[in-house]
């Protein structure tokens, strides 16, 4: 059972308590967490949420409900960070109770008492929806939304390439509307997570999504699909170091072209301690140097006429002959309108709806964990 | 729309990210607090649930109460969602929703979210709900929730609008008395607020809620279930244990409830209740529970899952009765609920069937324990084969593994200590402990039912169905669970992490799982620390022949990598790799001294802290390496010695120079180039550090104990000349070490140079010899990976990550220790206990029992009526008894019905015959069902019959206990003893008799000896707060003296002794009275210690009357505790010894001793004995003593019943009920009681 849970932003200070027992949990548990956090080198970014336990539990459980409570907050704030929690710290206050209610129910709310203002009083068939909601325009959106992690060695291979996907269907249908979406390949998926309304027979036997959406934007399914064999550009990062300064260059290109136009195209790198100095310069594109030795290169999208490149010396700290450690460059872009791993939805069936809905589908991709070793 | 048209096109979109982000979100937000999204439909469920009953609430005002959620958020739309929410079309049909803000420019947020603040803030400044912001004094949430609510009130009816002003301005005039007056309120809203302020107060302002505990009976059976559910929670909110009996009431009327809300707000009660901590109600709570787990709602279930895990979490055959169904109801359980649901059918089938014979748990100690199955064991070798590419490292793997499912059921810490001492293999699981998953229907639905929890959204879900499929699934079934659990690897770092952890120990004790998936535990720059170390260790461990290529060039990567911590702990995971797979070890032996190289370039920078941990651990992973085969790799350890010289760190340098002497005698370089490095280490001892100095001279010994031939001489010297400088070392270590060693190695040391002086007799010289040798000279030996510092707990648990067993942590049961028979038993026992309208039908369901039955009935009717030779025989033994025992036991009136509802004693006709010979019996009486089980608050039938019996003679047995009033040492020689009498006072019924007695412990005669109270006149102290109201009857006759005591002791002579009867009044029953005693003119303070048993006096009861008085005070006039009683052990060895007749039945023994204990400590009446016939002559449960007593005070009845569980031999399991009107009286009593009957008597 959780005891007690706090904010702390991103400079160690408790924001938020929020005590869920009698059992209260001190304040300077949270130094204590933030020292060793740091110890442990986490230069954690924007908002901690921490909660405490003493007594045995399911620790993911306190995770994905922190997690939760985290989605809640930055949807409704639009964000997540110490200014839009001070700022509006009473609100957060507020949602963070009826949040508990909503998100999770009895286990960690045995104590906490006024839920009853926020509950579900009574269980329709489904209880994730009700049944009078009712639209004018019946509509809805399903949306392909792919996250591609891939690793390059520094030889150049590609080690790992996985796309990591998620169905998000954005709803608006009135009454109880039962749709069934079906995929046109569903042997590529590696594996898959369902949202608590869909079905698992029909996937079991048929591989068929069959569910009763919640009102709204909801994540359908998230997927995975593995072992994939290409990328849609390619980063070739050279490093050549020698007395005492070290020679950077960099080479952004499409690999494969997807079709579709690859924008928002970015590369980020960490440069190694033991780099005094910088001095980097591209053909297309900006090149920013953080003071925290982070290197940003945002080419946006890939010119027809050149191949984008940056390029540069390191100074390297004294007695230092050559490089030793490499940084990893950390690859971002975006696609729109395709979906890599080739999955693709096949039809949408809407059942139990007097009038026809508009149905909309969209596909979008973009890079996860993708990064290229030097 | 426009939000549609753009979507079908958005392939040739471009738009920014962040504000399609921003615009997502806002959609998502608007959603999400939408009421129509949130809003229960209560509404139209409420009229039709409720068996016809009249529309009570107007359906706005309902969905008023239920909008809550959307009030603060949606400010101005809150409106929208009320009317969607409320079935009438009268209103402005929802024409501009601002829902497709799907292509609404971003700003769109920030303007939501002022219009947020504007609209609120304007309406706190003219509203009364500002002013009670100031009232509530705590948490000013609480008050924005009241405030919220009448925030939404505005907006919709004037008239309780009204309402609410009369509460504020009643709260705000009058105080907080009056605020509870507002449960009582027509107004669905006022009674929320009112039920909102009291569990805020409760826990402050007991008396408060207290007021309030009628109104919620009343909505408790409002036909309303809101109302239903609100008053059921907010009495169990009300944490006070006096209206506890009355929630109890309350949960088990609303857990048949005909809602399903109002069912999962009784499941919900139920841990509150249980946190009370009231033991006696404990069965009670247990019905209630299993009763809910039976719901045919997943919602309820869920709920109950969670309070069955926090009430009784070990109270398995609840849970076994309804396995199935629960099982089958899994899926649809709530996420949260399914957590803890599957838990608890885990444990539950492990103790109800054991472990799986096909699965991971089973295979791996089985290989190790039952090597005379060859057939299995074969067939698993085969399958090790198979399925791990490599058998190799299977042993070791074995270990482990069989370590996990010990430790799963015996919790590491058990384990660990016992096999610190024990043969570890001792596996005490037999065959019958095992179950097929093939054969067990209830192993495979368990199976089945989590199988597609593995595909939960939930990462707790699906690491919790993770776990029963790791512990149970046959292990070609195992598999599913490692690309559910992968796939958590692309959630959040936190889960990641537990998730790693977790696979960790699965991955460790069966690799071949895993080893398929080596590329998702290829580390990402984004992982933290933690994240990475994990991930190389699983690296480490999955490694196959196959895999160990792609995962060294990975390695290669990582040790690239700017975070040096991390590019040491990839050396160390090589170091493990090669230890596992010692095929790639030569090459691997070259890339790890090249880094040895390469990185001596660099650790002459100071700054460079972390290479110089890469080189450490780069050669601590060559020693390990090198360790396992030595004599293939000499030239590694040539290399290294050459390298010492640029080798600045004295961790790396000490290892090296450890390495040349543990293998200074192998192989043909390393002995001839001995000489070389020795005068090499010993030319730069002085300048070492502290570790390399031990080092070396550790070497050096090594080395001249190996030494043969013209060698010797050399590393005497080299040896003596390091020991005079070691000698003279500023570190006394190395002084020490020094001086050790030169004393161990005198023989070799003195041999050459003093070899006249014999003596020394040369055996000694031979065993430092030996001595040395055995100590430094031996080679370590190979360390096989030490298994036994893994802590493993339940997969998912805390303790698991944690590592050390986190309170309330509990391993699994043990295998089968749950019965089958135990559970039908009690299955039907509580069946029958907890539903009373079901209780009837009992035999008619079990229709094989009924038989047995009746034909009992019959055949106890005839011997106890007509009086048949058996029943003849054992009268006439027992008058034979009574003339030559003067028993303790007395026939009562003998009764000739025998209603036996007993279906589970087949047996009980064979015992008869034993009992009644043994026990001095005259019949058998009637069967006054219900005392098995005394704590249930309904009478039920059963399972076993007793018989009633009476105790004689017991009031000569009893001994007063006598307290010291005055000691003589303080009272200078007076000693005064007293003790409560059972005479009750003739002048007032406030008064108890004391029986003091008075001794002269000195050599002078005593004068004047007075017992005065000095006090009694002063304001009486009542300090218990809590008794005020009980006391107040008490404290009304101010009149009554304080102390009555008979005259004067004019004197008392040296030793002589006199008693007097004082009659004390007091003020408390449980504040001693603080008296004066005057002897030979001199004042001794003395307090005089109630005792409550005497607080009551005997009242002779009929058994019936007892049961029919008992009857009116249930509820919360009722309270039990239960205690450990151990008098009769001694009872009854003591009496064995003397070998009395009577003592040889236990059932009486224990009988005599319950009864004189609690006479002797209470002024009680004895009305009845009920002893059980018991199948088992050892099993004294159900025996029942009643006592009857009357408050002296008050004359009301107070009435105690004690139920026995347990063997005769063994303490008895006591519980101890007491019935009376005045509560704090009576639970003041059951302390005493339950006091007395725990101490040992003396």
């Amino acid at each position: 059972m959780l005891q007690c849970i706090f904010l702390i932003s991103d400079s160690g200070e408790v924001m938020l308590e929020k005590q869920l027992t009698g059992h209260r949990v001190d304040r300077s548990i949270c130094a204590w967490f933030w020292e060793h956090a740091l110890s442990q080198g986490d230069s954690s970014k924007g908002i901690t949420f921490l909660a405490c336990s003493q007594v045995e539990m399911p620790p993911l459980m306190a995770i994905e409900f922190l997690c939760r409570v985290a989605d809640v907050l930055s949807d409704y704030l639009g964000g997540l960070n110490e200014d839009l929690i001070k700022d509006n710290f009473i609100i957060v206050y507020e949602v963070f109770e009826p949040t508990l209610v909503l998100v999770i129910t009895n286990q960690f709310l045995v104590n906490v008492e006024h839920d009853f203002l926020f509950e579900r009083a009574t269980a329709s068939c489904v209880p994730w929806r009700t049944t009078d909601t009712k639209y004018a325009n019946n509509e809805v959106y399903v949306d392909l939304v792919e996250e591609m992690d891939a690793i390059i060695n520094r030889d150049g291979v590609l080690v790992k390439c996985e796309i990591y996907g998620e169905v998000q269907v954005n709803s608006h249908l009135s009454g109880l509307p039962d749709l069934t979406l079906s995929f046109a390949n569903p042997s590529v998926l590696d594996d898959v997570r369902f949202h608590p309304c869909v079905r698992f027979r029909p996937w079991e036997s048929d591989q068929i999504l069959s569910f009763v959406p919640p009102d709204g934007q909801f994540k359908l399914m998230s997927y995975r699909v593995r072992k994939l064999k290409s990328t849609p550009i390619y980063v070739k990062p050279q490093l050549t170091s020698d007395a005492g300064a070290c020679r950077i260059s960099l080479l952004v290109g499409i690999r494969n072209d997807p079709g579709k136009i690859i924008d928002s195209i970015t590369v980020e790198f960490q440069l190694p301690p033991c780099v005094l100095s910088a001095e980097l310069s591209s053909n297309h594109g900006t090149v920013n140097i953080l003071s925290s030795k982070k290197c940003s290169w945002s080419i946006g999208r890939i010119p027809k006429d050149k191949t984008p490149s940056m390029s540069g010396t390191l100074v390297l700290e004294t007695g230092l002959e050559r490089l030793h450690v490499f940084p990893t460059f950390v690859v971002g872009f975006r696609i729109m309108g395709i979906a890599l791993s080739g999955v693709k939805i096949d039809k949408l069936d809407i059942k139990n709806l007097p009038n026809k809905p508009y149905k909309g589908f969209r596909a979008l991709t973009h890079a996860g964990e993708f990064e290229v070793r030097s | 729309m426009v939000g549609g048209r753009r979507w079908v096109v958005a392939g040739e979109e471009k738009r920014e990210k962040g504000e399609e982000r921003g615009e997502e979100r806002g959609e998502e937000r608007e959603k999400r607090w939408s009421p129509a999204a949130s809003r229960p439909e209560l509404g139209p469920e409420v009229g039709r649930r409720h068996r016809g009953a009249p529309d009570i609430d107007s359906p706005s005002e309902l969905s008023a109460g239920e909008d809550v959620p959307a009030i603060r958020r949606d400010g101005g739309d809150s409106e929208q969602g009320l009317h969607n929410g409320v079935p009438d079309r009268h209103r402005r049909p929802p024409l501009r929703r601002p829902r497709r803000c799907q292509h609404r420019p971003p700003p769109r947020q920030q303007v939501r979210l002022r219009e947020v603040r504007s609209s609120q803030a304007p309406a706190r400044s003219h509203r009364p709900g500002l002013r009670r912001l100031q009232f509530l004094p705590s948490g000013h949430h609480f008050a924005l929730d009241l405030f919220c609510l009448v925030d939404r009130k505005r907006k919709s009816r004037k008239k309780s609008r009204k309402n609410e002003r009369t509460f504020l301005a009643e709260t705000q005039a009058t105080g907080r008395i009056e605020v509870v007056k507002n449960v009582a309120s027509q107004s669905l809203e006022v009674k929320k607020l009112a039920y909102l302020y009291l569990l805020h107060y409760a826990e402050k302002r007991p008396n408060e809620a207290l007021l309030s505990i009628n109104c919620f009976q009343k909505d408790l059976g409002d036909p309303n279930p809101l109302v239903r559910a609100w008053a059921l929670r907010t009495m169990a909110g009300i944490r006070l244990h006096v209206i506890a009996p009355i929630v109890l009431v309350a949960v088990g009327k609303c857990a048949r409830d005909p809602s399903v809300y109002v069912r999962k707000c009784a499941a919900n009660a139920l841990p509150k209740l249980h946190d009370l901590r009231l033991e006696e109600n404990a069965t009670a709570i247990e019905e209630v529970v299993g009763m809910l787990l039976k719901d045919h709602s997943p919602s309820v279930v869920g709920a109950a899952a969670a309070a069955f895990a926090s009430v009784c979490p070990n109270n398995l055959p609840l849970v076994g009765r309804n396995f199935r169904r629960l099982c089958e109801i899994l899926p649809d359980v709530e996420e949260w609920g399914q957590i803890i649901l599957i838990g608890i059918l885990l444990r539950y089938v492990v103790a109800r069937h054991g472990l799986v014979r096909e699965s991971v748990m089973f295979s791996l100690h089985h290989t190790e324990s039952n090597k005379s199955e060859k057939g299995s064991s074969e067939s698993e070798t085969k399958f090790t084969l198979e399925e791990g590419n490599g058998d190799m490292g299977w042993n070791y793997e074995s270990e482990l593994a069989k370590m996990v499912s010990q430790c799963y059921i015996e919790g590491p810490d058990a384990y660990l200590s016992r096999s610190s001492f024990l043969d570890k293999g001792s596996s005490e699981f037999k065959g019958e402990c095992f179950t097929s998953s093939r054969s067990n229907e209830d192993v495979k639905i368990l199976l089945q039912c989590t199988s597609p929890l593995l595909w939960s959204n939930n990462s707790a879900v699906l690491l919790a169905a993770a776990g029963v499929h790791w512990i149970m699934a046959p292990r070609e079934d195992v598999k599913r669970i490692v690309k559910p659990l992968l796939f958590v690897l692309r959630s959040s770092n936190a889960s990641k992490y537990v998730v790693l952890c977790n696979i960790q120990v699965f991955a460790k004790a069966m690799p071949y799982l895993f080893s398929p998936y080596f590329e998702d535990f290829f580390i990402c720059s984004s992982d933290s620390y933690p994240i990475k170390a994990l991930k190389l260790d699983i690296l480490a461990s999955i490694a196959t022949d196959s895999s160990i290529s792609s995962i060294l060039k990975e390695f290669q990567d990582y040790i690239r990598d700017p975070d040096r911590r991390f590019a040491a702990d990839t050396i160390a995971a090589i170091g493990i790799c090669m230890q596992r797979l010692p095929k790639m070890a030569n090459t691997c032996l070259e890339g790890l001294l090249a880094l040895t190289k390469q990185e001596f370039y660099t650790s002459d920078i100071g700054s460079m802290e972390g290479e110089a941990g890469v080189l450490v651990q780069a050669i601590l992973s060559i020693k390990s390496i090198i360790r396992q085969d030595p004599l293939s790799h000499e030239k590694v350890i040539i290399q290294l010695v050459r390298s010492l010289d640029s080798i600045k760190v004295p961790a790396a340098r000490a290892m090296i120079i450890w390495m040349v002497g543990e293998y200074n005698s192998l192989g043909e370089l390393i002995p001839r180039m001995l000489t070389t490095v020795l005068k090499y280490l010993a030319r730069c001892f002085t300048s070492e550090a502290l570790e390399t100095k031990l080092q070396i001279l550790n070497t050096a010994v090594k080395v001249l104990l190996c030494a043969k031939g013209e060698d010797m001489l050399t590393f005497e010297r080299i040896l003596s000349y390091l020991l005079e400088l070691a000698k003279c070392d500023l570190n006394y270590d190395i002084r020490d070490r020094a001086c050790f060693l030169k004393k161990l190695l005198s023989s070799y040391l003195d041999s050459r140079g003093a070899e006249a002086e014999t003596d020394c007799p040369p055996e000694n010289k031979e065993l430092s010899r030996v001595l040395a040798k055995s100590i430094l000279g031996g080679q370590t030996k190979s360390l096989i990976p030490e298994s036994n510092n893994h802590r493993i707990y339940l997969p998912g648990s805390l303790s698991q990550i944690v590592l050390h067993a986190a309170p309330g942590y509990e391993p699994l049961p043990k295998p089968c220790s749950l019965k089958g028979d135990d559970l039908d038993i009690n299955a039907t026992g509580d069946q029958a206990t907890s539903d009373p309208s079901i209780s009837d039908d009992v035999d008619s369901v079990t229709g094989s029992l009924d038989e047995e039955t009746a034909s009992q009935y019959s055949s106890q009717h005839s011997s106890t009526g007509s009086g048949g030779s058996y029943g003849s025989d054992e009268t006439g033994l027992e008058r034979e008894d009574d003339d030559n025992t003067n028993p303790l036991i007395q026939l009562s009136d003998p009764g000739n019905t025998c209603r036996v509802q007993n279906h589970a004693s087949e047996t009980g006709s064979a015992d008869f015959g034993e009992l009644m010979s043994k026990s001095a019996l005259d019949s058998w009486l009637d069967d006054q069902p219900g005392f098995s089980n005394v704590n249930s608050s309904e009478p039920s039938p059963i399972n076993r019959s007793s018989a009633r019996i009476s105790i004689g003679n017991i009031k000569e047995k009893i001994k007063r206990k006598s307290y010291v009033l005055l000691d003589p040492v303080n009272g200078n020689g007076l000693k005064v003893d007293y003790c409560f009498s059972s005479e009750i006072s003739s002048i007032s019924s406030l008064l108890v008799c004391v029986e003091a007695s008075f001794k002269n412990c000195s050599t002078d005669p005593m004068s004047s000896i007075t017992l005065v109270d000095e006090e009694s006149n002063k304001v009486l102290d009542n300090a218990d707060q809590s008794s005020t109201l009980t006391e107040s009857s008490v404290t009304s006759q101010d009149d009554v003296p304080t102390l009555v005591s008979k005259d004067e002791i004019t004197s008392l002579e040296p030793d002589q002794t006199t008693t007097r009867i004082l009659q004390v009044r007091f003020h408390h029953h449980l504040l001693p009275l603080k008296l004066a005693l005057y002897c030979n003119g001199k004042r001794h303070p003395v307090r005089l210690w109630p005792d409550i048993g005497f607080f009551i006096k005997a009242v002779p009861l009929e058994l019936d009357a007892f049961i029919s008085d008992e009857s009116h005070l249930k509820g919360m006039f009722e309270c039990t505790r239960s205690c450990i009683f151990s008098d009769h052990i001694g009872d009854s060895n003591k009496d064995k010894d003397e070998g009395s007749l009577v003592t040889t039945d236990k059932f009486l023994e224990i009988c005599r001793s319950l009864a004189l204990k609690m006479l002797s400590n209470a002024n009680l009446f004895l009305v009845s004995v009920d002893m059980p016939i018991a199948s088992n002559l050892d099993d004294a449960s159900g025996l029942c003593l009643r006592f009857s007593g009357e408050i002296l005070s008050s004359s009301k009845l107070c009435l105690i019943t004690i139920t026995v569980k347990g063997k005769c031999w063994e303490p008895l399991n006591i519980s101890v009920k007491v019935n009376c009107e005045e509560t704090v009286f009576g639970l003041n009593l059951l302390n005493r009681v339950v006091n007395f009957l725990v101490e040992p008597s003396s």
